[in-house]
C-alpha cells in the first residue's frame, strides 16, 4: 500500500485559501473557518481514515513562503521543516481565483523536495470570475498532481484522498526570488485564461469599501447596525423565549421545591437562596439552582448568540480587513497597525480567543500591548449582556458611559504604553480578501459551536462559582475580607464595602460578578462606577492562564501590574469625579 | 525617467515598481507577496493623515502602512 508509508499529511498555503475548511473535510474535526487571512493561529491535529488506514493531518496556520513573517507563519514552517521530507505529505492548498501569488509557495515546496499534492480549492468561484484553468496542464508543468476541489460544498475531496498516495518529491534546483516569479509567469500563461467581464455589483461594494469617503460611510453604517442587530435580537430573545420559559415554567417548580427544603435550612440557602417578599427573585435570590442559571441563560446566552450571529456574517463576508484599513491610523498611535482590530473584535466576544490570535500580528511588543489592551479595555459578551440588563435600568446613558470610560481608558494606556515601550511597531501589511457570501449551513454551524463552546465551558464554573459563594456566605467567610478591603472599596472608590465580595468573583466569571451586584441596592452612580471596574480591572482567570501562555512570566507580571494601577486609579477618578 | 514612492502616486493609476529600499525584510515579504521590481501594480486609494495605501496587483489586493508605501518607489510618467 502506498500509504503506509505515510506518516503526517501536513495542509499548508497561503493565508485565507481555505486551508481550515479542507482541514474539516478531511478529518471530521470541526475547526474555525472565517474570510479574513490568519483565523487559525493554532496547530490542529486529526485522523484523517481511509479504508482501513488512519494518518495524522496537521491544519497549519497560512503562510505566503517559506521565510515566515509573523508568529503564527513560524510555528507552520518550523513544524513543516522539523519533520522528516520522506514521511510525510504536503497538501498545498490553494486559492483558484489567485493561482499567481498562490504558486510560489507551491514552487518553494517543490523546490524543497517535499512530496507534494496540489488542491486548488474555490473552483466553484473561477466560473463567474471569468477565469479558466487548464489543470491537466499545470499538473504536468508542475510535475505533482494537482486536483481541483471545493471545500465549503465537499466537491472534489474524495478525488484528493484517493489520489494523496500520488503525492511525490520531483527533483528540482533551488532558484532565486525572481527566477521563481519568472517561471509562475511562464506557468500561468499556459494554465490561465481571463475573460474580461464588466464589473459586478460585488466588486463595486469591495472597491468602495477601501476607499476613505465611502470606506468611513460604510464602515460607520456597519458597526451601527451590528450594535442595533445584536441588542434586537438579544432582547427579542430574553423577552419571547427565556424569561417566560423561566417564569412560567421553571418558577412554579422551584417554589414546590422551596416548600419542600422550607426557607430556613441549608439545602435551601445554597440552592434556591433567599426569598425576596416570600417569592423567588431570579436576579436577587442567588441560588445554584435559581439565580445561576438565571444569569446564565435568560440574560447572557442570548446576547452571546446575537453577538456571534453578527461576528461570524463579518468574519465570513469578509468585512473585518476592510475594517482594519479604516482603523489603521487610529491603531498606530496605540503602537499597533490596523490589523490587531482584529483581535480586539474577537475579544468583545470572548477575551480568549482575542489573546491568542494577537498571533497574527509580527512583533512581541505589538502582541504585548494588544493582549494587555484587550485584558483592560474589552469586556466580554457575558459581560457586556450583563452591563446592559444592570445599567439599562437607570438609564441607557450609563451604558453608553462604561463604554466611552472603557474606550478613553483603552485609547489612553495605548498611547501611553506605545510612548514607554521599547522597540517599534511593524506597518501594516495584509491581504484583503473578496466578499463571499457563506453558505447558510455554514454559517449557521459555526455559529452553533461558538454557543456550545461558550455554553459548555460557562455553565460549570458559574454553577460552581455560585455554590461557593452560598457556601462562603453561609459560614461569613467574606466578613473578614470586606472588613479589611474596606479602606480601599470604601474610602477609595465610593462603593459599600460589600461590593469587594462581587470584584473577587470576577475573578472567576465576570457575568456572575456582576449578578452581584443587584442585591447590594447601589444607586445609579455607584453601580456604574462598580460595572467599569469590573469590566476595566482584570479579567477572569481562564484569561489569565492563557495570558500568562502567551506573554511568559515576565511580561505576564508587568501586563498584571498594569491591570492592578489601571484599576485602582480608574475607580478613584471615577469616584471623586461622579460621586462628591 | 524619474522614480516616486507610491504615496505620491494618484489613485486608479498604474504604475510599475522601480525600486524598493528598506531593509531585505521588508523586501522579502513584498516578494512572497509578488510585489518586487518591474512588477506593475494599481493604487485604489489612500487613507489621509498618512493612512494605509491600497493597491491591486495581479489579482490580489493588498493593503500597506503609509510607510512601507513611501519605500516603494515606482516609475513616474510625467
Amino acid at each position: 500500500m502506498l500509504r503506509a508509508m505515510i506518516k503526517k499529511i501536513f495542509l499548508i498555503g497561503n493565508p485565507n485559501v481555505g486551508k481550515s475548511v479542507v482541514f474539516s473535510r478531511l478529518t471530521g474535526v470541526r475547526v474555525m473557518s472565517s474570510n479574513y487571512p490568519g483565523t487559525t493561529v493554532e496547530i490542529t491535529k486529526g485522523f484523517l481514515v481511509h479504508g482501513r488506514e488512519r494518518i495524522e493531518v496537521v491544519d497549519l496556520p497560512g503562510a505566503y513562503s517559506l521565510n515566515p513573517a509573523s508568529q503564527a507563519e513560524e510555528v507552520a514552517v518550523s513544524l513543516l521543516k522539523d519533520f522528516p521530507k520522506e514521511d510525510s505529505v504536503v497538501i498545498n492548498i490553494l486559492d483558484s481565483t489567485n493561482l499567481e501569488r498562490n504558486l510560489y509557495l507551491t514552487l518553494q515546496l517543490i523546490e524543497e523536495g517535499y512530496r507534494v499534492i496540489v488542491c486548488l480549492n474555490m473552483c466553484d468561484e473561477t466560473g463567474h470570475r471569468g477565469i479558466e484553468l487548464d489543470i491537466k496542464k499545470l499538473e504536468s508543468l508542475l510535475g505533482v498532481p494537482v486536483v481541483s476541489a471545493c471545500a465549503v460544498t465537499g466537491v472534489g475531496i474524495k478525488f484528493l484522498i484517493e489520489r494523496i498516495g500520488e503525492a511525490r518529491a520531483k527533483p528540482a534546483k533551488a532558484t532565486g526570488h525572481l527566477e521563481r516569479w519568472r517561471e509562475i509567469g511562464l506557468i500561468i500563461e499556459q494554465v490561465q485564461r481571463l475573460s474580461h467581464r464588466h464589473h459586478t455589483f460585488r466588486e463595486i461594494l469591495e472597491d468602495v469599501s477601501v476607499r476613505p469617503f465611502t470606506g468611513f460611510l460604510i464602515g460607520g453604517l456597519v458597526i451601527y447596525l451590528s450594535f442595533k442587530i445584536v441588542r434586537f435580537i438579544g432582547e427579542f430573545l430574553i423577552n419571547s423565549i427565556s424569561d417566560p420559559v423561566f417564569y412560567n415554567i421553571y418558577e412554579p417548580l422551584l417554589m414546590r421545591l422551596s416548600r419542600v427544603f422550607g426557607p430556613e435550612s441549608f439545602l435551601h440557602h445554597l440552592l434556591i437562596g433567599d426569598l425576596i417578599n416570600g417569592k423567588i427573585d431570579f436576579q436577587q435570590s442567588m441560588g445554584v439552582l435559581t439565580t445561576a442559571p438565571y444569569i446564565e441563560f435568560a440574560m447572557v446566552l442570548p446576547y452571546v448568540l446575537a453577538f456571534y450571529v453578527i461576528l461570524s456574517v463579518l468574519e465570513d463576508v469578509g468585512y473585518l480587513p476592510r475594517l482594519a484599513i479604516l482603523l489603521d491610523n487610529l491603531m498606530h498611535k496605540l503602537g499597533l497597525h490596523g490589523y490587531a482590530i482584529i483581535p480586539v473584535l474577537l475579544g468583545f466576544g470572548c477575551n480568549i480567543p482575542g489573546i491568542l490570535s494577537t498571533r497574527i500580528l509580527e512583533s512581541r511588543r505589538e502582541r504585548f500591548i494588544t493582549s494587555t489592551l484587550i485584558s483592560i479595555g474589552v469586556p466580554c459578551v457575558a459581560l457586556q449582556a450583563m452591563i446592559f440588563a444592570l445599567l439599562g435600568r437607570f438609564s441607557g446613558f450609563y451604558v453608553g458611559g462604561v463604554y466611552l470610560v472603557l474606550f478613553s481608558v483603552w485609547l489612553i494606556l495605548g498611547v501611553i504604553l506605545n510612548k514607554t515601550l521599547k522597540g517599534y511597531s511593524p506597518e501594516l501589511l495584509i491581504e484583503i480578501p473578496p466578499y463571499r457570501l457563506p453558505p447558510v449551513g455554514v454559517l449557521f454551524r459555526k455559529i452553533f459551536y461558538r454557543v456550545c463552546g461558550f455554553i459548555f465551558e460557562a455553565v460549570p464554573i458559574v454553577l460552581l462559582g455560585v455554590l461557593a459563594v452560598n457556601l462562603l456566605l453561609y459560614f461569613h467567610l467574606f466578613d473578614f475580607i470586606s472588613a479589611i478591603s474596606a479602606p480601599v472599596i470604601h474610602g477609595l472608590f465610593g462603593l459599600p464595602k460589600e461590593t469587594v465580595i462581587a470584584l473577587a468573583i470576577g475573578f472567576i466569571r465576570k457575568d456572575v460578578a456582576a449578578g452581584m451586584l443587584i442585591p447590594l441596592g447601589l444607586s445609579a452612580r455607584q453601580m456604574f462606577i462598580a460595572a467599569t471596574l469590573l469590566a476595566a480591572s482584570f479579567p477572569c482567570v481562564a484569561t489569565f492562564v492563557i495570558l500568562l501562555k502567551e506573554l511568559g512570566i515576565r511580561d505576564f507580571i508587568k501586563s498584571l501590574l498594569i491591570m492592578i494601577a489601571t484599576g485602582f486609579i480608574l475607580g478613584a477618578v471615577l469616584n471623586f469625579s461622579l460621586l462628591r | 525617467m524619474k522614480k516616486i514612492p507610491l504615496t505620491q502616486v494618484k489613485t486608479n493609476q498604474k504604475v510599475k515598481v522601480a525600486e524598493i529600499t528598506g531593509g531585505g525584510q521588508l523586501r522579502d515579504k513584498l516578494m512572497s507577496l509578488g510585489i518586487y521590481t518591474g512588477i506593475e501594480i494599481t493604487k485604489l486609494s489612500h487613507f489621509m493623515m498618512k493612512g494605509p495605501v491600497t493597491i491591486k496587483s495581479g489579482r490580489s489586493v493588498l493593503a500597506l502602512g503609509h510607510g512601507m508605501a513611501a519605500k516603494i518607489f515606482v516609475e513616474s510618467h510625467d
